[in-house]
């Protein structure tokens, strides 16, 4: 595939997408060796949709969208031009994943948009497609006649970029809502969004909802581009994505009339039963399940587990160890089966406590193909790379005073202990139960807390 | 004698700094062979770095590279084993990073973690202790040995090229004269080098108690939880401000005793922010710009994080003390040896420090061919020589320019110039990814 592709020399050239149209150009120049990057000139005036216009999709019906985005999965799935290939090839080279991850990430882009997964989130988020293409009759207990319209508006989203994925889920979501959407590209995953995007354009050139995108890099925080377009008479809302610096850059322009709608940092977990010990099999299963959940996105992803409660006398939680290790390692559909090496940091950390061996046992190596630290109280420091934290618990309940609002996932073994522990989990601030091994994201259901299609709205009334 | 301690033992040399060592790199070469392996028996971290990357017998530089330690690797005990106040635990862990024997030091009884350190240091093991800005303490063994060998490196270093240090000065430290941590160690040798009997005037004798950072550390701990209550936080909010002004009342004390002796050669020693409230309430009491001894040694530091001050802050203090002495070092916590700094603003090595230029990544060894005529970028690390109690090999989060040539100063080998940063860490460079801790979720207890 390489051969056919321009040499990877020299900084990489991000492309931005203004109103649907690629713009091509040399600017200024981001980034080290071997992530530097130039992007064309900043028109910050380009990238803002005048009030006093509709946004471009506003009046387009909904099924003629869905009929849209399918068509670009299909020029996706295709790839015609070499233009998602070579946007891969551009990630590959960034190197913030080995290449098969990065292959397989980028070849599910495609199915994602699928015309059943559409149809089911604006059915489950919004509540049906007259909604979104006009306004619902309710009766209100007065008696006073009303009508509901979710509205489109106009957001600046601030994209993760440790998964291309969230660039196609951030279009989906974007064009199925009617509004008009400014991406802001993050360093880590420039490519997918704008190959997105020229694929939108190439299934209905010129179309409205390809004129709704507009994705462009600046450097986060930079007050100078930031101070400009954070704005509540540009944007309704602000959908920030992650980390601590995003969410808190994004709270200094959020006022009356700017809204912040904040995917915000999470951690998952797994948790499970003893159950596992019942048989070999069981195990086998519960150490699989459980290594398909640490290893989402090589660990890079909010819904991978990074501490492990297990129940269980000390011998079978070290089996559980054992299994669980030799598993992490693998390539699977969401991990690359290519070793990398984990953060010398993290080496120093672990290296400090595996001398104590009467408290703590370590599995595996800092060579990058999994690692099991078995304790009785979790580690102070953050899990990644394919490290898991197994701690050891006398009944799953104990592990709820690990449960807080950063908590994001909590897969459990078996799925029959989820009815008698979801409740205390929510209660602690966890936001999706799932069974272990289910931790990959599922479309059309609440993320964060919220569902989203519903918070990309304004909800709007006519009264009487 | 071996070629290590007479590399140590230059510090006995008035002109340590102005001596041309022969062969010197060559037998740093020896030293660092020397020291390896007899510590590669003795301190079992080190032990297994080295069978992990195959490294059994210092043949080059390059070897030491992957066993260099960092500082995350003296705080890498569990926080469980302070919080449970498991004392033994806690030995068990200091044991795997030290020379001699810790774990039979008695901790029956042991109330909290200063009490432990007492404890440590009643034994003959002279714990340091650092607090990063995550709450989490590090804690750097050394013997009593290290420590007197430290403070007579200080005697060398400090006030060079300029002046030496004979126990003729009134002297100012803007910080407590007791307590674990390496900028109070500072502190206690400037004044034994540098003040006449009864003449050094620290901020407060009220010691730092690692009691009071490991309770703020907890109660974010319960913050994460959810279990800190409302109550707690404003308890804390208010002990805060009361320590701050008892601080406040103690540098209004200082400073008036400190202005009072402007006009003799005295030593003053503080952060940059100190020296900014220093001259906040000079200018409260009337007294202008200028008016030090000009034979004054003026010294300031310390990292800017977490504190605003005006962007001329240095001109300030410049034109505050006004021609006096400004000495300064680049040192470390973790490094017992520190490079003074001659006319020219560069940087001296001492014989018994080994720098280590590594590229950006701290995985190769960088020579003086890796730039442009032997200038060369790149991160700081070093092997100190010094360390009886301890490995010191270590790996720093600095940005540092080395010159591989003579110093324009006259004096032989390599210099550091003065052009000293911080490498950004890992989530600066605006990576943006979903995942993330509750940390994130956590204001601090004073913070409103």
């Amino acid at each position: 595939m390489n051969a056919i592709l321009p040499p990877l020399a020299g900084p990489a050239r991000v492309r931005h997408v203004v109103k649907g149209r690629i713009v091509e150009g040399d600017g200024p120049e981001y980034g080290r060796e071997p992530n530097r990057f130039t992007t064309p000139p900043l028109d910050v005036g380009a990238l803002v949709w005048p009030r006093p216009t509709p946004t471009p999709a506003a009046d387009v019906p909904v099924d003629e969208i869905i009929d849209v985005l399918v068509a670009t999965g299909e020029v996706l799935r295709r790839d015609a031009s070499g233009a998602l290939a070579q946007a891969m090839e551009r990630s590959v080279a960034a190197g913030f994943y080995p290449r098969d991850l990065v292959e397989t990430s980028f070849a599910h882009l495609g199915h994602m948009f699928s015309r059943a997964a559409m149809e089911f989130m604006i059915a489950q988020e919004i509540g049906g497609k007259d909604l979104l293409d006009g306004w619902r009759e309710v009766e209100t207990p007065s008696g006073r006649p009303a009508r509901v319209r979710a509205f489109p508006c106009r957001l600046l989203h601030v994209i993760a970029g440790n998964s291309p994925g969230v660039a196609a889920n951030t279009v989906i979501r974007g064009a199925l809502t009617k509004g008009a959407h400014l991406l802001k590209l993050p360093s880590n995953e420039l490519f997918s969004a704008p190959a997105i995007l020229a694929a939108l354009s190439e299934a209905a050139p010129g179309h409205p909802v390809a004129r709704s995108f507009s994705a462009a890099y600046w450097r986060g925080g930079d007050e100078a581009v930031e101070s400009l377009l954070f704005r509540p008479q540009y944007f309704d809302k602000i959908v920030a994505w992650g980390g601590e610096s995003t969410i808190k850059g994004a709270l200094k322009y959020v006022g009356p009339g700017l809204e912040l709608v904040a995917f915000d940092p999470k951690t998952s977990i797994s948790l499970i039963g003893r159950e596992a010990f019942a048989s070999e099999a069981a195990l086998e299963a519960a150490a699989e399940a459980g290594a398909h959940d640490a290893t989402i996105m090589n660990q890079e992803a909010c819904t991978a587990s990074r501490f492990q409660f297990v129940e269980g006398s000390l011998d079978q939680i070290d089996r559980y160890c054992e299994r669980l290790q030799a598993r992490l390692g693998q390539a699977r559909r969401s991990a690359s089966g290519e070793p990398r090496p984990i953060a010398r940091s993290l080496r120093d950390e672990i290296d400090g406590l595996r001398d104590l061996e009467d408290y703590y046992r370590v599995w595996g190596g800092y060579d990058g193909r999994g690692l099991v630290i078995r304790s009785d109280e979790a580690v102070d420091f953050y899990p990644e790379g394919k490290v898991v934290n197994v701690v050891a618990v006398e009944r799953l309940e104990d592990a709820v005073r690990h449960v807080n609002v950063a908590t994001q996932t909590v897969g459990v073994y078996p799925p029959q202990r989820k009815a008698g522990l979801r409740d205390l989990l929510a209660s602690a601030g966890a936001q999706r139960i799932v069974s272990l091994g289910c931790a990959t994201p599922e479309v059309g259901l609440p993320h964060d807390g919220f569902y989203p299609l519903h918070r990309f709205v304004r909800w709007v009334n006519d009264e009487g | 004698m071996t070629v290590r301690s007479e590399l140590v033992d230059a510090a006995v040399h008035e002109d340590v700094f102005d001596r041309s060592y022969p062969d010197l790199e060559a037998r740093q070469l020896e030293a660092a062979r020397e020291l390896f392996a007899e510590r590669r028996e003795q301190i079992p971290v080190l032990r297994r770095r080295a069978t992990e990357s195959g490294v059994s017998e210092i043949r080059r530089l390059d070897d030491l590279v992957p066993l260099l330690f960092a500082h995350t690797s003296y705080k890498s005990y569990p926080a469980s084993f302070v919080e449970q106040g498991r004392w033994d635990r806690l030995l068990q862990w200091m044991q795997t990073l030290s020379t001699q024997t810790v774990t039979d030091v008695d901790v029956e009884g042991v109330t909290d973690v200063d009490d432990w350190m007492d404890r440590l240091r009643a034994a003959g093991h002279m714990v340091l202790a650092t607090s990063g800005s995550s709450g989490k303490v590090s804690f750097l063994n050394h013997t009593r040995g290290d420590s007197e060998k430290k403070q007579r490196h200080y005697r060398r270093m400090s006030g060079w090229p300029y002046v030496k240090a004979d126990n003729s000065r009134v002297v100012f430290l803007t910080s407590p004269s007791k307590g674990p941590n390496s900028a109070i160690e500072a502190a206690v040798n400037s004044a034994a080098v540098w003040a006449r009997p009864g003449e050094a005037h620290f901020l407060t004798d009220e010691p730092l108690r690692l009691a009071d950072i490991s309770a703020s550390a907890a109660l974010n701990k319960r913050m994460a939880e959810g279990l800190a209550t409302p109550g707690e936080i404003a308890f804390a909010r208010v002990e805060a401000q009361v320590r701050a002004e008892r601080m406040s009342a103690a540098l209004d004390d200082f400073v008036e005793k400190l202005l009072s002796h402007r006009h003799e050669p005295i030593v003053v020693s503080a952060l940059w922010a100190q020296h900014m409230a220093i001259i906040d309430r000079a200018k409260a009491l009337g007294v202008e710009d200028g008016g030090f001894h000009p034979d004054s040694l003026v010294s300031a530091g310390g990292g800017l994080k977490g504190v605003t001050l005006p962007d001329d802050y240095k001109e300030r203090v410049d034109r505050f003390y006004g021609k006096v002495i400004r000495n300064n070092a680049y040192g470390m916590t973790e490094m017992a040896q520190t490079c003074p700094k001659c006319q020219c603003g560069r940087y001296h090595r001492p014989p018994g420090l080994i720098w280590l230029l590594l590229d950006r990544d701290g995985e190769r060894l960088l020579t003086a061919d890796d730039g442009e005529d032997g200038v060369v970028e790149g991160r700081f690390a070093f092997l100190d020589l010094l360390y009886e109690g301890r490995w010191g090999g270590l790996i720093s989060g600095d940005k540092v320019t080395i010159d591989f040539k003579d110093c324009p100063c006259g004096r032989p080998g390599p210099t550091i110039l003065d052009t000293i940063s911080r490498y950004a860490q890992a989530g600066e460079s605006d990576h943006i990814g979903c995942a993330g801790t509750i940390d994130a979720y956590i204001r601090g207890a004073v913070a409103p």
